[in-house]
């Protein structure tokens, strides 16, 4: 056969071995250097088409019901010039029907007068030509633009479906700090880095805004001589302006109690304008009646005051902080968040001491400022997906890890051979090159077609981790074919090795194409494309890993020859096997729960040392045979 | 199996909520938010306290582990702030604790109804309207909650003008005194007449209907008795400080035949290749948004078809109301959609991959390896069943996996009963050969299996969002693969021995031998 000719040629000679392991490793080496030189991006989980979105719209902490109406039907009358909107639920004061996006960004906490929330349906995606995040993508800038300015401090966001397990937003900045001003400062800092950066958008603060309020304060002498009580004050204030029902009456027809609400209609309630006079004048025309039955004028027993409002104080896991959100646009969020990352050390140096957080954990983006005046420290910490991510990525390359570690004690008990072990793990963990470098096809190939950049993705670690199984066992195969080759017909190794090489080659093929085959649709997939791109072109960089370069492994590997001692100790029980028993099957799970425990090869058999007297024990025997056996060629002489 | 598109994820988690009315954040901060943040970090399994300083009132949200189970964590909190009563500060409302469960169901489908455009309803009747419906789709098994979003409740409303109020003397106070005073709830009196019969009777709510409170007297000024309604307008209608508010903004259509606009077909133009620009939308009108949510573990498929017919039967009566719905979101649907899809593409992958085989190992051979693995994925899928999970995209993805895993353990006994055939078959029995072929690669086939379930149980131990994600893949994977070498070693050869043409190849193979003979006999003639 021509290949096995082929490949004895590569055996046989030293030169031609070199070359081949020279290849292989930089073809490693290469593919794990496109991951720092971003010539492939990595990113937690690509975006999908969704035949919905949602936008979320926060106007300034103290604004009415009526100005966030204004913005929503705003962004309603500009989304209505879109054909494939089929319809708008807009939601005031309130979050829409939770989704997988809204549980965890808060959607149903939402109760004030400046939140609502739009849920945008769209044309079937099977029907339509412009993926949903493109829709959000070309939409956007035109929405922000004319919206997001008719009333400042007013936040729209664009929340699309995520394909994956959901986060409160693709890159979360929080701001520890413990003075209130510091932090203000700090997070509109951040804010400002953040909105400067390039691919990031939708970039939200979650602090209140400071605004005036007023605060009518009892004169307690005025109250008492009147007779009034501040308790009574303060309930007619309410009930005038705010109203409260009073009682409620049941309903024989209903499910419902029916209240019964009483407030000051609306000419002697809304105050005109935001001075401190208007709200006089409406407070002078509100009386109270004391106990004598007199009406005294509200205005006569409080003072009005100006004050700013005191900003809601938010706090997680016992620290006082600030969020800042950002979203990414149709980036993965890794580079942006570096960039930003890099910017904050450099920018924010003149009002702070920057430096980053030392140590390799999930934290690992984190920095430290320290105020150059106050001395004070604030902690920059990173969170939403990159720090899903992380951890994401960190518990997967511990099952990675865990799985090599398990792969490679599993090895080492079926083959009792460290060098044996260690090219079933070299071919399998080979994969990778086929990996990166698909990852990087795929990426070309869709920024061609669709424009869309394809990354790495957690799902293409997992079909990463699931490869080295599948590579595995065509290196299995191979040597226990090329072993059994050697010791039952007694070939010479690298013709052994050849020839089984030739012989699985045809089931290593099939079995890649199967796979190839097989993951060929989930390839098309959003999320699981970059298992089924691992999958695929893994198993190509596999099939060609088992075929030239564990053979070559092979050759070089010592462990691979016959050993002499083991046929010498083996031969009795050689015979037995082959003529009683046909079913190595079972045998070979006994010797796995029992290894056999005789034979003394000098080069590698860890596992069995275990049992140093059996051991002894057997060197014994053998040392006697020996001496039996040269005694009777001694007394046969 | 119950269908869903999403694996549902457990997230457990709370908030309890302290108000103390009148106090600023600050003060809120160190009385209550600060004491309570404590008291939950003790709690076991607790991943993040956030807390939040308002006026008026703090709240602290609790967040578990992610897989940590609902009930004993709500349990847990709840415990834990009812020891803690004690320590509450003076002037504080009793603690509200809300478990996350109450919020955190997704709905899987949501409908909008509406007043149709020319037709006379308000709010409050079309409210009363959807309530009904509303109980109606309650009471549908597996139905766990719905809700209506947009509401607007009747109610009776007063508005005080204050100028008339100076003007007849009369303070506010007086006027929602004179009204609690009037309208109370008592329950009936039974009582013995002198006959020993039993008696009823009771006092009527006073404020029966909307003139019941116009005509009610607050005051008296100079003599004459001054009504509500003198002071105020005095309305039946709806919760007007309620500024909840619910929209809807629709193509002309969508009501009638949604589905045409979702495929985009009124946008064709007769002959044209490029769709309509320009779609038309029905002003703006308020709305009611019914969501209905499902049991954990429940079919969404089944559920949502259910909720829609009953939707549909109060159409004609709905319409009648003068009420129109969307149905703004369908969960089944995609749920079907997504395992339909899938389901699908699994069948295309066996298909193909058994057309592959086919010139590799003949159409008998490829066929058996074919009937393996439909095998392997049922009795996958009868485990995942027994084991209580639902089919959704990741376990679909799970199976899409395996397939490329399990069908290696088929192939490669397959192909080396074929290869053994092929070699021995004048040599030796078919049974013998077909079990020494499968015993051949037993071991390293055994190893590799191993190897590959070794590789994916470790993903079970990643942890977060993703971790419970992906479970269905760790889950399933393993058990597919086990099954496979089951499958591979047990129904292979079997299957292998039944189907295959012995005779065909022995007659190939002799031939071949035949014909290798003689030319090595006429090789040797020559040569000769």
């Amino acid at each position: 056969m021509k290949f096995e000719q082929f490949l004895l040629r590569i055996l046989e000679s030293k030169r031609n071995r070199w070359i081949v392991i020279g290849l292989v490793l930089l073809a490693l080496m290469g593919s794990v250097m496109m991951i720092p030189t971003k010539l492939v991006l990595a990113k937690m989980l690509p975006g999908k088409s969704a035949n919905t979105f949602s936008i979320y719209i926060d106007t300034a902490t103290n604004a009415s019901i009526k100005e966030i109406r204004e913005v929503a039907q705003c962004v309603v009358q500009e989304l209505k010039k879109e054909p494939e909107v089929t319809d708008m639920e807009t939601f005031l004061g309130q979050g829409a029907p939770l989704d997988y996006a809204g549980l965890v960004k808060g959607s149903a906490f939402k109760r004030f007068q400046n939140q609502a929330e739009i849920v945008v349906n769209l044309t079937d995606k099977k029907y339509r030509d412009e993926p949903s995040f493109m829709m959000v993508h070309r939409i956007r800038p035109r929405i922000q633009r004319t919206c997001g300015s008719l009333y400042p401090n007013t936040t729209i966001k664009f929340i699309e479906m995520p394909s994956g397990p959901p986060t409160l937003a693709t890159i979360v900045v929080e701001v520890y700090a413990k003075d209130d001003k510091m932090l203000r400062k700090t997070a509109q800092r951040v804010a400002q880095i953040l909105g400067e950066t390039e691919g990031l958008v939708d970039i939200d603060i979650m602090l209140d805004d400071i605004y005036t309020t007023y605060m009518l304060s009892p004169n307690k002498e005025k109250i008492i001589r009147s007779g009034l009580s501040v308790d009574q004050v303060n309930k007619i204030i309410y009930l005038g302006f705010k109203g409260m029902p009073v009682a409620v009456k049941n309903t024989k027809d209903q499910q419902d109690q029916v209240p019964i609400f009483v407030r000051l209609n609306d000419d002697s309630r809304i105050v005109t304008g935001e001075s401190k006079a208007a709200l006089e004048k409406k407070l002078s025309a509100l009386r109270l009646m004391n106990q004598r039955g007199m009406m005294v004028p509200l205005i006569e027993v409080v003072d009005i005051k100006k004050r700013s409002s005191s900003p809601t104080i938010f706090r997680k896991d016992l620290k006082n902080l600030a969020i800042i959100t950002a979203e990414c646009d149709m980036v993965s969020q890794v580079y942006p968040l570096l960039d930003a990352r890099e910017k904050m050390l450099e920018m924010m140096q003149d009002e702070y001491n920057m430096s980053k957080v030392p140590g390799i954990s999930t934290f690992m983006f984190d920095l430290n400022a320290v105020d150059k005046k106050t001395d004070e420290p604030v902690l920059i910490r990173w969170a939403g997906e990159m720090k899903v991510s992380l951890d994401t990525f960190r518990d997967l390359g511990g099952a990675f890890i865990a799985a090599l570690i398990l792969m490679f004690l599993l090895m080492v008990v079926y083959y009792k051979s460290f060098a044996l072990s260690g090219i079933v793990l070299a071919g399998s963990f080979l994969s990778i090159i086929g990996v990166i470098v698909g990852h990087w096809i795929t990426d070309k190939i869709s920024l061609a077609f669709a424009d869309v950049n394809f990354f790495l993705t957690a799902t293409s670690l997992i079909g990463f981790i699931s490869l080295m199984g599948i590579s595995a066992r065509g290196s299995l195969l191979l040597i226990d074919f090329s072993r059994s080759l050697m010791q039952d017909e007694g070939m010479e190794k690298n013709h052994a090795i050849a020839r089984s090489t030739a012989t699985r080659a045809k089931p290593i093929l099939m079995t890649a194409v199967a796979i190839i085959l097989g993951s060929l649709l989930l390839s098309t997939d959003p999320i699981f494309g970059g298992l089924g791109i691992a999958l695929i072109f893994g198993s190509i960089a596999a099939t060609l890993v088992a075929l030239f370069f564990i053979p070559v492994l092979m050759s070089n590997a010592k462990a691979m020859d016959p050993h002499i001692e083991e046929s010498l100790c083996h031969d009795d029980s050689e015979e037995e096997k082959k003529s009683g028993r046909i079913c190595v099957l079972t045998d070979n799970i006994k010797e796995m729960l029992f290894p056999p425990k005789e034979c003394n090869d000098d080069d590698n058999e860890p596992l069995r040392h275990q049992d140093l007297v059996t051991k002894f024990t057997d060197i014994l025997k053998n040392l006697l045979r020996q001496i039996k056996e040269s005694l009777q060629k001694w007394r046969k002489k | 199996m119950p269908r869903e598109e999403d694996p549902q994820i457990e997230v457990s988690g709370g908030a309890v909520m302290v108000a103390m009315p009148g106090a600023t954040p600050k003060e809120i901060l160190n009385v209550i938010v600060k004491p309570l943040e404590r008291r939950i970090r003790e709690i076991k399994g607790v991943e993040h306290v956030y807390g939040t300083a308002m006026n008026n009132f703090g709240i602290v949200n609790v967040q578990y582990f992610i897989g940590e189970e609902r009930e004993s964590s709500n349990l847990k909190l709840y415990d834990k702030v009812m020891q803690n009563m004690d320590q509450l500060p003076k002037g504080t409302m009793p603690p509200l604790v809300k478990p996350f469960d109450i919020d955190i169901d997704i709905p899987i489908l949501t409908a909008a109804f509406y007043q149709l455009p020319n037709a006379k309803i308000d709010t409050v009747k079309l409210y009363k309207t959807i309530r009904e419906l509303q109980q109606e789709i309650n009471a549908l098994d597996n139905v766990s909650k719905t809700t209506l979003k947009g509401v607007k409740r009747p109610q009776f409303n007063l508005l005080v003008d204050i100028g008339k109020l100076a003007a007849y003397h009369i303070s506010l106070g007086q006027v929602a005194h004179a009204i609690k005073s009037i309208s109370t709830n008592a329950p009936m009196i039974d009582t013995e007449n002198n006959t020993g019969k039993l008696v009823v009777f009771g006092v009527e709510n006073a404020i029966d209907t909307i003139d019941d409170l116009k005509e009610l007297i607050i005051a008296e000024y100079m003599g004459s008795p001054i009504y509500l309604k003198n002071i105020a307008d005095v309305e039946y209608s709806y919760d007007i400080q309620n500024y909840q508010t619910a929209l809807i903004d629709y193509q002309m259509g969508m009501s009638t035949e949604p589905e045409k606009i979702k495929k985009n077909e009124h946008r064709k133009r007769e002959g044209k290749e490029e769709l309509k620009k320009e779609v038309s939308f029905r002003p703006e009108s308020e709305q009611i948004t019914m969501t209905v949510s499902k049991l954990k573990g429940t079919n969404a498929v089944l559920i949502a078809e259910e909720a829609i017919e009953k939707i549909q039967e109060a159409k004609e009566e709905l319409r009648h109301a003068g009420v129109g719905f969307i149905i703004t979101r369908n969960y089944g649907v995609r749920a079907d959609e997504a395992v339909n899809e899938l389901v699908h593409h699994l069948e295309i992958t066996i298909f193909i991959i058994m057309l592959i085989l086919i010139p590799f190992l003949g159409l008998r051979e490829s066929l058996v390896v074919t009937i393996a693995v439909s095998m392997i994925l049922a009795t996958t899928l009868f485990i995942a069943q027994l084991t209580g999970q639902t089919i959704n995209r990741i376990t679909l993805f799970a199976f899409l996996l395996s397939l490329g895993l399990i069908v290696d353990d088929a192939i490669i006994v397959i192909e080396n009963i074929h290869r053994r055939l092929h070699l021995d078959i004048d040599k030796k029995s078919v049974d013998e050969i077909i079990v020494q072929a499968t015993d051949e690669i037993g071991p390293s086939t055994n190893i590799a299996t191993i190897a590959i379930i070794l590789t994916m149980v470790p993903m079970a131990f990643v942890g977060g969002m993703m971790g419970q994600f992906m479970k269905p893949i760790p889950l399933n994977v393993p058990v597919g693969l086990a099954v496979s070498l089951f499958v591979a070693y047990v129904f292979a050869p079997y299957l292998a021995r039944k189907f295959i043409n012995f005779k065909k190849i022995k007659k190939e193979v002799l031939a071949h031998h035949a014909k290798a003979h003689e030319e090595k006999e006429t090789n040797g003639e020559e040569k000769a």
